[in-house]
């Protein structure tokens, strides 16, 4: 949006009615690259409806136990490296046979998740990493951010997809950020702005007393729309300012439409569900937010892992089965695509403290209507000669899956633009989508 | 248009100090710009602020008890520091502490005992011996915040919180390739000393082998874990039976039975063809760009790096002698500190917005003194949530890299932080640790201005006061426009009025920069 639009947008300070949309320019970008995608030529999803919800699982997800081998060698293994952790096999709850013919199943705790496998709604991506694993949270999660394993860039992979498709952004709330008041690296472009949202109802401006609202807020305008500095600095901080203020007045006076059915219940006990609650508030709004990020904590499990672990994964399986209720609901679901990562697996053989330590390769969830469910790739092998010496995790081998596929995925299928420049390079595509 | 005496002093106090009252910076116009320089480079003439008794006291705490209370121990270490920033008489000390915080940048979240930030920030001061774990004020050989840079490393190199923030404290002797952990010897080149490359040559300093042969000689370094008379550990021990003790092979020397060659190594390390050392240049770069602007020009990063190595027959890896060049007027380095590039061009980060918030508006002009940041319970939570909310927690740097600064301060949710700290603190009643707005009237004389409604004189005192400017013509009459328009169904006093002026006038963009 040009500076006039915006303080055009800013002018209107009642602002009840909001038409959000994307620019022209970003919206004939799609358009381009959907009729030149042979994907969709049959698809009834336009390319400005698709969505994509970021669930990131902080602290290294211990895939083994959430994924769990239940047949063949895998499954034996699987008992003999972790005597006091391996699940039961009574309990596990048996999802599906991946490309080796492993039967996998999950973890206790995601009875709905299952049910959603069920229905055909989730993809289970096996043994997704990168060769030469970094075991260090810091360094695996700045690779999986911004999609290089040198670690050299400051961008995040869907922030640089969002300075290609949206090159004039008119919209501050592109993408939102459910994470906390950092702002997730995935998410830092070179121009658009995301806000990172604590939560949506304090993302406000306060001012005492609330009767003088109006003034200050009038005041606070004309005072970072004066031009009458020639600092290309105090300039930027203007435009961040007045950004801020129309992605406040958007948000808050949007999030107003979404009404709560009281058969869909948020547990509010599950950060994750709290958080994933505001995504479908925001989505509601219908504000042409196109990427919302949320994040769960706690996965580094060194010591007495079991208890904190399945509680975690049954936090997960419930947000997001009441998230896919409420976005059903919303008549948003075909629309909604929900991707989730870890920065590395944990190590195949268990620690001496009921726990485990860092390791590579872990699973990734893909989940929405649009989803192909069933299991992609292949468990870890186990097999000694197949983990890496003295570390005991599994080696980045050929039948593992690059995360950098489940990004190309996304942006080549979902968001319909060239995937090469973002990540570096063409990665093989993974069929598991329907558009 | 060159910058004046008087904005030059303003522009060095904010800069080299937490900004200065206009009775502040009238003193300094008196004494003058070179004398301003000298009182703040020495620092020592005037006294340092004493220690917090409370945070002294739970250092001594078993740790239990100390771990029950540790995020509350955060907060009150948090405040103390701010208040220090707030009241001390010797502000480039603490800017230089806070430039070391950033660049060293160790978090509470990868320790176990979370008394040793403490520690280490009492390090920065000069202030604490690791050798003996003791707090002395200053302790005698600490070379820290300004003296030898050689030195610092070992100081840092020996600091508990360190030790146990990037695990130096478990590389034991491996081989004659590597120590069992190279965690801390690859920080010390990558983010504390001179970077993967050289600043301004862009070649590299070093390679994977010199990390790891220096990684060797930092094995056996240790912090007791009970020494008599500490309840936590914090004494700094050498074990040599678990020490490789060389000789090693780094940056093109072969040689040495222990860190002091690596130390000495580093601080002389000079690429093909350099003149200049690569520490010089890299400590040039950081300096420049915290003090002065982003970017600064290989000229200037060469003649700082001409200081640190001594080319002019200074001490060497002094850091105080850099900062002289960089603040004493007649120099190519300090001409473009005056410039008008750097001239309100430094986005101030969430420590400095608070700190010059608070300096500005509990100044008492009665004693001359900041009154500081209160340690009512009230206070430390907006001050702690607020610089969550800001992105600086301070001791909770995102990472080892410390913290991204200049525009990148700058945020939908910053601004929202910042908006909505200044909002608080200003709603808070002085009874509950707020600012004495009444004091603050009546010794500007601008009640009756107020109470006449002379705003344009009540706008230009306050864009005096924060700004340090003449307010543009639309922004006074916004600011006025503000002060005439009635709060609807409102108790329209004047005081709520003030609040809401000053709220906004530290919420505009000229008071986020420096």
């Amino acid at each position: 949006m040009s500076k006039t639009t915006r303080r055009e947008f800013i002018k209107r300070s009642g602002m009840t009615v909001l038409s959000v949309g994307l620019s022209q320019q970003a919206f004939w970008h799609h358009v381009r690259a959907a009729s030149e995608s042979v994907l969709t030529q049959a698809a009834a999803l336009s390319p400005v409806d698709r969505l994509l919800v970021v669930i990131q699982m902080d602290g290294g997800n211990d895939g083994l136990n959430t994924v769990i081998p239940l047949s063949g060698l895998a499954a034996s293994l699987y008992r003999q490296y972790r005597p006091t952790l391996a699940i039961p096999e009574a309990n596990i709850l048996p999802v599906g046979t991946d490309a080796a013919g492993t039967l996998v199943g999950f973890h206790p705790n995601m009875g709905a998740l299952k049910e959603l496998y069920d229905r055909g709604h989730v993809a289970v991506i096996q043994s997704v990493g990168y060769p030469n694993p970094n075991r260090s949270h810091f360094a695996s999660q700045d690779i999986w951010h911004t999609a290089d394993p040198e670690g050299r860039k400051r961008t995040g992979w869907l922030g640089d997809y969002l300075d290609v498709a949206f090159p004039s952004p008119d919209n501050p709330l592109l993408a939102v950020s459910l994470a906390g008041v950092r702002l997730p690296l995935t998410l830092r472009a070179e121009r658009v702005l995301v806000p990172a949202i604590g939560n949506v109802v304090n993302y406000q401006f306060r001012t005492q007393p609330p009767g003088d609202h109006q003034n200050k807020m009038q005041a606070f305008l004309a005072l970072n729309r004066e031009a009458a500095s020639e600092h290309v600095l105090r300039e930027q901080i203007q435009r961040i300012a007045l950004d801020t203020y129309e992605s406040v007045e958007r948000l808050q006076s949007g999030i107003q439409r979404y009404k709560p059915d009281p058969a869909i219940v948020y547990n509010q006990q599950n950060p994750l569900a709290r958080a994933l609650q505001q995504v479908a508030q925001i989505l509601a709004a219908n504000l042409g937010t196109r990427i919302l990020y949320v994040s769960i904590g706690g996965f580094d499990t060194h010591q007495s892992q079991a208890t904190p672990h399945a509680t975690l994964l049954a936090r997960l399986s419930e947000a997001v089965t009441t998230f896919f209720a409420d976005l059903v609901r919303l008549g948003l679901d075909d629309r909604v695509l929900l991707m989730t990562w870890s920065e590395f697996g944990r190590k195949v053989v268990e620690n001496g403290n009921q726990g485990t330590d860092h390791g590579t390769v872990g699973p990734q969830f893909l989940i929405g209507t649009r989803v192909k469910g069933g299991i992609m790739g292949e468990h870890p092998s186990l097999r000694a000669e197949d983990l890496n010496p003295g570390l005991g995790d599994p080696k980045f081998s050929a039948r593992a899956i690059d995360f950098r596929s489940t990004y190309a995925t996304i942006l080549e299928k979902w968001f319909l633009v060239d995937s090469r420049e973002i990540l570096g390079g063409a990665f093989e595509l993974l069929d598991v989508l329907q558009v | 248009m060159p910058l004046d005496e008087y904005d030059k002093i303003a522009h060095l106090l904010r800069r080299a100090g937490f900004t200065a009252h206009p009775d502040e910076l009238d003193a300094a116009a008196a004494r003058g710009l070179r004398a301003t320089v000298e009182d703040l480079l020495n620092f020592e003439r005037f006294p340092d602020v004493p220690p917090d008794p409370e945070i002294l006291a739970a250092l001594d705490l078993p740790q239990s008890d100390f771990d029950r209370m540790r995020s509350d121990f955060l907060n009150k270490l948090t405040r103390w520091w701010l208040h220090v920033m707030v009241t001390t008489p010797r502000p480039l000390q603490e800017k230089m502490v806070l430039f070391w915080h950033g660049l060293f940048a160790t978090s509470v979240g990868g320790l176990e005992f979370w008394q040793q930030i403490y520690l280490q920030n009492e390090n920065f001061r000069g202030n604490f011996d690791p050798d003996t774990g003791q707090l002395l004020r200053p302790a005698p050989r600490n070379p820290f915040p300004v003296g030898n840079f050689r030195r610092m490393l070992e100081y840092l190199s020996k600091d508990p919180a360190m030790l146990y923030w990037l695990d130096n404290q478990f590389n034991v002797k491996k081989n004659s390739e590597v120590g069992s952990n190279e965690n801390y010897a690859r920080e010390l080149h990558e983010l504390f000393s001179m970077g993967v490359e050289d600043v301004v040559a862009k070649v590299p300093n070093y390679t994977e082998r010199d990390i790891r042969q220096a990684s060797r000689a930092l094995t056996g370094w240790r912090v007791l874990p009970r020494a008599v008379g500490f309840t936590f550990p914090r004494v700094f021990s050498f074990d040599s039976a678990r020490h490789d003790f060389g000789p090693y092979e780094h940056l093109g020397k072969r040689g040495g039975t222990n860190a002091d060659f690596i130390f000495d190594n580093i601080v002389q390390h000079r690429n093909p063809g350099q003149k200049q050392s690569a520490v010089g240049r890299f400590l040039g770069y950081r300096l420049f760009k915290f003090f002065g602007y982003d970017d600064p020009e290989p000229e200037i990063i060469n003649a700082l790096a001409d200081v640190f190595d001594g080319a002019n027959g200074e001490a060497p890896f002094n850091i105080r002698n850099m900062l002289r060049t960089i603040f004493t007027p007649g120099n190519l380095v300090s001409e473009a500190f005056y410039s008008e590039r750097a001239f309100r061009a430094h986005v101030k980060s969430p420590t400095e917005y608070v700190v010059s918030l608070v300096r500005l508006l509990t100044f008492d002009r009665a004693t001359g003194r900041p009154d500081g940041l209160s340690s009512s319970q009230n206070v430390m939570r907006l001050v702690q949530n607020g610089m969550v909310q800001m992105g600086q927690q301070l001791f909770a740097p995102p990472d080892v890299s410390g913290w991204r600064e200049g525009l990148a301060w700058i945020s939908t949710t910053s601004i929202l932080a910042r908006f909505n700290f200044a909002n608080d603190i200003l709603a808070l009643q002085v009874a509950q640790g707020g600012i004495d707005l009444t004091r603050l009237l009546a010794q500007a004389g601008l009640q009756e201005a107020l109470s006449q409604g002379r705003y344009s004189e009540v706008v230009d005192f306050f864009a005096r006061l924060l700004w340090q400017a003449v307010p543009s013509a639309e922004a006074r009459e916004a600011l006025i426009g503000y002060l005439q328009a009635p709060i609807p169904n409102g108790n329209n006093v004047a005081s709520l009025k003030i609040r809401g002026l000053i709220h906004l006038m530290l919420a505009a963009p000229d008071f986020q920069l420096s």
